[in-house]
């Protein structure tokens, strides 16, 4: 067989292309789990939030807890399967995120309580679309959105703030998660 | 210099064994479906072309059911990541001169 420079290139090129997507995919569909799965956890804390407000911390600290853990128990599972398990520079990028966030929260800032579910949630929301520039456009869009819901909730949504972010920011995630798991 | 490998060469196989080295060995492999909507490829020409790639022994074909419904999952042999990886080092050489 012989094959030109141009076209051993354009096979070349054929190959990192298929590559880039069947990872992309990769990502998108370990990815979904974690999300559909942190959606159903932020959705059962602004409910929490909504019923027993008096509560509010200790139903964020315990959905975090579960949260966490049963992100290490997943992530463990994909290693074991042969995927690609959370990298460790993630877990520390989130890490960073939640020092930050309680170093504002608890020192820094003097936050509502509404206030304070609306500082969490477009925290992290900036950490997906960041996320985003390396991973895939779905996060960027994801972060975006849910932080631009959230400003019109913040500002304008009465008392039913916590629903309301249930239903954005859980929905989003479950339902970014839900696309993902078809992309 | 390597060789080409003439049955890896051919655009369609080229982008399925691209598909499924992607992949770590450990991976359960891409499904049918995945695979034509990564490959752009009709039903019958990707089943050709995957029963082309079993027979050099480059992937393996495992039929299931999952929930009542007839799944197809191939996954890549050593046998078909070496002979890629061959086949991608030809092809770096050509550029390379």
């Amino acid at each position: 067989m012989t094959l030109t420079s141009s076209q051993a290139q354009a096979s070349l090129d054929d190959i990192e292309q298929i590559v880039r997507r069947v990872k992309q995919s990769a990502l998108y569909r370990n990815a979904s789990i974690l999300l559909i799965l942190w959606g159903a956890i932020v959705t059962v804390g602004y409910v929490g939030c909504e019923v027993v407000p008096r509560y509010a911390a200790t139903v964020w600290l315990i959905c975090q807890a579960v949260g966490l853990l049963a992100t290490i128990v997943l992530s463990a599972r994909f290693a074991r399967d042969g995927e690609d398990g959370i990298d460790v520079r993630i877990v520390g990028a989130v890490l960073l995120f939640f020092g930050f966030g309680l170093l504002w929260s608890q020192v820094f800032g003097q936050f509502s309580p509404r206030g304070l579910n609306a500082f969490w949630a477009t925290l992290f929301m900036f950490g997906y679309a960041l996320a985003g520039i390396w991973f895939g456009r779905a996060f960027i869009i994801l972060g975006l959105t849910v932080t631009a819901l959230t400003v019109v909730g913040y500002l304008w949504v009465g008392t039913w703030f916590n629903l309301y972010m249930a239903v954005v920011d859980g929905g989003g995630l479950m339902l970014c998660g839900l696309w993902m798991r078809r992309a | 210099m390597t060789a080409a490998n003439e049955i890896i060469h051919q655009t369609l196989r080229l982008r399925l064994m691209a598909a499924l080295t992607a992949l770590p060995p450990k991976s359960e492999g891409l499904d049918f479906a995945r695979l034509k909507k990564l490959t752009g490829a009709t039903d019958g020409n990707l089943g050709a072309h995957i029963a082309a790639l079993e027979r050099a022994d480059y992937v393996t074909v495992e039929k299931m059911f999952v929930d009542r419904k007839p799944r197809t999952v191939v996954k890549a042999t050593g046998t078909g990541r070496k002979a890629f990886a061959e086949h991608v080092a030809f092809l770096k050489s050509i550029i390379e001169q």
